[in-house]
């Protein structure tokens, strides 16, 4: 149920590792993970946060997790392998176990409805900290559970909470620390957006990333193309059109209906032929490594196509495998795709090897490969 | 031909909610906003060329069904196809419940005695232990319905099992339903599928599947035997949630394929009101070569539903 069309795709490729238990006891251990710290008030939505994108848990079954008692650290890899420290509600920053130094981001939710002093006073508190301690540290704030509540109030809550904080910063005079306000809910897409735009300010290549997506767009005649995180839904990089709310949900929609239909029609004894090499024929049932030496190349990528109408002149949603964890979505006009297939595989097959040089150069900087 | 389907149960149940998903590509998190329905609410819905289903959605308070058993029990029970009776699982009255259950069924012996019946143990999506809960209901219904044979169903609206009661409800009342199997059946040998499947255009519902490719024909394990036996209310689901993703950015969902490590899948339009989704194990297939045989067998599985 849990295993995704990614993380199955990939039987010839390194597999993920689903769960941060067994993540601890691979060799991969050594490698520098990207950290995250979340935090909030008891109740927040942290753990829920933490299980609808990187557990692929049903935002309906959030009301039945149990209270987190201590630090859950959460390894999660994609285009950079990440650590998710999920809290308790009250830790604090001398009771974390760790110098905020370490980490690349701080992400605190609050719970829109929680207007009180004590939240705001906890994350100032953290704030204050990471302004000694690590000043390059990225402060997001995650107001959650939009969807408690009507629009009109949504909004006046959201601008309170950020009045307040943004007065105690003063009174602290730490207002030169910089961070950022998301409102965010799991029921609908504004936390993969929020947590997206998170996620991109810890790559490092995002630039070159962006650029390979900017020249398949221009060589394809694409309005929109994100490079997708595939288990997570979380959009790694976009070309640089601005990104529009409605088509982001789209090709999020999109990517969760593939990931389902995928697993739904594999057979459990079915093996992924088209993944296999001929190499790795002599030795059945056994994995290669993650870090041979040479990259095995593949022959076969899945992809998909999503047709849709009426629009003239018609768009086709494409769907193609970068890497293990990453897909490339595009919006692409459907005389093209049906025009000049050929050439827009070309193009992918291009942007394809681009990434997945990014992505060597960062697991050898990593201490990975 | 014009069928007359019945939807009953107490107020609140959930029938108008599964109407506006089933039949209005509404999402189920905007069946909070409906109303409670005044009397009874007639649809029309065209479902395949020659067959309409005429649903009739009756509100449950109290006071209209009293009516719907005495003054109106002639308009209500009479030329009844299938008749559809929802009941809450979590509901506080089931005695209640059970006594107007009792008496519809009743007066559906009087007026339509060849009228299917088929029961929805609902709200599923509230019990913790499904299994266990829905056994006790299905029991307790079976007991209560005496002779009349009845299908039970555990459904939710938010989750696949209420596309697997309307299916199956639906599948009772398409007449050459065999027919068109026969020909799916056909129709995946020319594509060497495992499998292929046709759903109604606007509900997504199953409307048939091709039967599993013979035993001894297939040297290999037959792939379609061990896939998830849920998977045709699953995709149905899917599809669904999908269009309803389109329509909010104002395209409509026209057709898909994929090429995956295992399998490769076509959904295509069929005819004007149906598609199929071909799925095949084979990896030397291209889905070029599927849709051009969808395009081949469009006219042949027009002429069955009689649509030239």
């Amino acid at each position: 149920m849990a295993s995704t069309y990614g993380a199955t795709s990939s039987s010839a490729l390194p597999q993920r590792t689903p769960s941060c238990a067994s993540m601890s006891s691979s060799p991969a251990k050594s490698v520098a993970r990207t950290k995250i710290l979340l935090l909030g008030q008891r109740r927040s939505g942290k753990t829920s946060i933490k299980e609808v994108l990187f557990n692929d848990l049903p935002p309906k079954q959030t009301f039945y997790l149990e209270t987190t008692m201590r630090v859950d650290k959460h390894a999660y890899d994609t285009v950079i392998p990440l650590e998710i420290w999920d809290c308790p509600g009250n830790i604090t920053v001398e009771t974390l176990g760790a110098p905020l130094a370490q980490f690349s981001a701080l992400i605190f939710v609050i719970d829109i409805r929680d207007l009180y002093k004590q939240p705001i006073s906890k994350l100032v508190e953290f704030i204050v900290a990471a302004y000694h301690d690590n000043p390059s540290l990225f402060v997001e704030v995650f107001v959650h559970k939009a969807e408690k509540l009507q629009e009109d109030d949504k909004i006046e809550n959201f601008r309170q909470i950020q009045e307040r904080v943004q007065d105690d910063l003063m009174e602290r005079e730490c207002e030169q620390m910089p961070y950022n306000f998301h409102l965010t809910s799991v029921y609908d897409h504004s936390l993969h957006e929020a947590f997206s735009k998170v996620l991109h300010k810890l790559i490092h290549s995002l630039p070159f990333l962006e650029d390979l997506v900017n020249v398949f767009c221009a060589n394809t005649q694409s309005p929109k193309a994100f490079l997708f995180d595939i288990a997570s839904r979380l959009y790694v990089a976009t070309d640089n059109s601005p990104v529009d709310s409605a088509t982001h949900n789209l090709c999020c929609d999109y990517l969760s209906m593939l990931n389902s239909l995928g697993s739904l029609y594999r057979a459990p004894t079915s093996r992924a032929t088209r993944m296999r090499i001929p190499a790795d024929e002599s030795s059945p049932g056994e994995l290669p490594r993650p870090n041979e030496t040479t990259p095995t190349k593949n022959r076969f990528y899945p992809s998909a196509a999503a047709s849709l109408h009426p629009s003239t002149p018609g768009t086709t949603l494409t769907y193609h495998l970068v890497t293990p964890h990453l897909a490339l979505l595009a919006l692409v006009p459907t005389a093209v795709y049906e025009g000049r297939r050929g050439l827009l595989e070309y193009n992918v097959v291009f942007f394809r090897e681009g990434v997945q040089e990014i992505c060597q150069v960062e697991v050898e900087a990593r201490g990975g490969g | 031909m014009k069928r007359k389907v019945l939807l009953m149960g107490a107020s609140g149940s959930g029938k108008t909610s599964m109407r506006s998903l089933i039949f209005s590509n509404n999402p189920a998190s905007l069946t909070a906003r409906l109303g409670a329905t005044i009397d009874v609410e007639q649809n029309h819905v065209r479902f395949l060329g020659d067959l309409i289903l005429n649903l009739w959605d009756c509100g449950g308070q109290d006071a209209f069904m009293d009516s719907y058993l005495t003054t109106q029990r002639s308009t209500i029970f009479q030329h009844v196809g299938v008749l559809i009776y929802v009941f809450d699982v979590e509901t506080h009255e089931m005695h209640k419940d059970l006594d107007y259950y009792r008496d519809c069924l009743d007066g559906l012996r009087q007026f339509s005695p060849d009228a299917a019946v088929f029961l929805l143990v609902h709200k599923m999506d509230l019990v913790r232990d499904r299994a266990p809960a829905f056994e006790r209901k299905k029991r307790e219904l079976q007991e209560q319905s005496e002779k009349t044979p009845v299908t039970v169903f555990g459904t939710s609206i938010y989750d696949e099992s209420l596309y697997r009661a309307w299916s199956n409800i639906v599948h009772t009342l398409i007449p050459n339903a065999a027919v068109l199997s026969k020909h799916l059946t056909m129709f995946a040998e020319a594509c060497s599928a495992t499998e292929v499947i046709l759903f109604e255009r606007t509900t997504f519902l199953v409307i048939a599947t091709s039967a599993p490719p013979s035993a001894e024909a297939s040297d290999p394990p037959d792939a379609a035997s061990e896939l998830d036996p849920a998977r045709y209310e699953r995709t149905s689901e899917l599809i669904k949630a999908f269009k309803h993703s389109c329509s909010r950015v104002r395209e409509e969902f026209h057709a898909l394929e994929m090429e995956l490590p295992e399998f490769t899948a076509v959904l295509d339009e069929m005819t004007k009101n149906t598609y199929v989704l071909i799925i095949v194990h084979d990896p030397t297939i291209e889905t070029a070569a599927l849709k051009l045989n969808v395009r081949m067998a469009r006219r042949k599985f027009e002429e069955l539903q009689g649509l030239v």
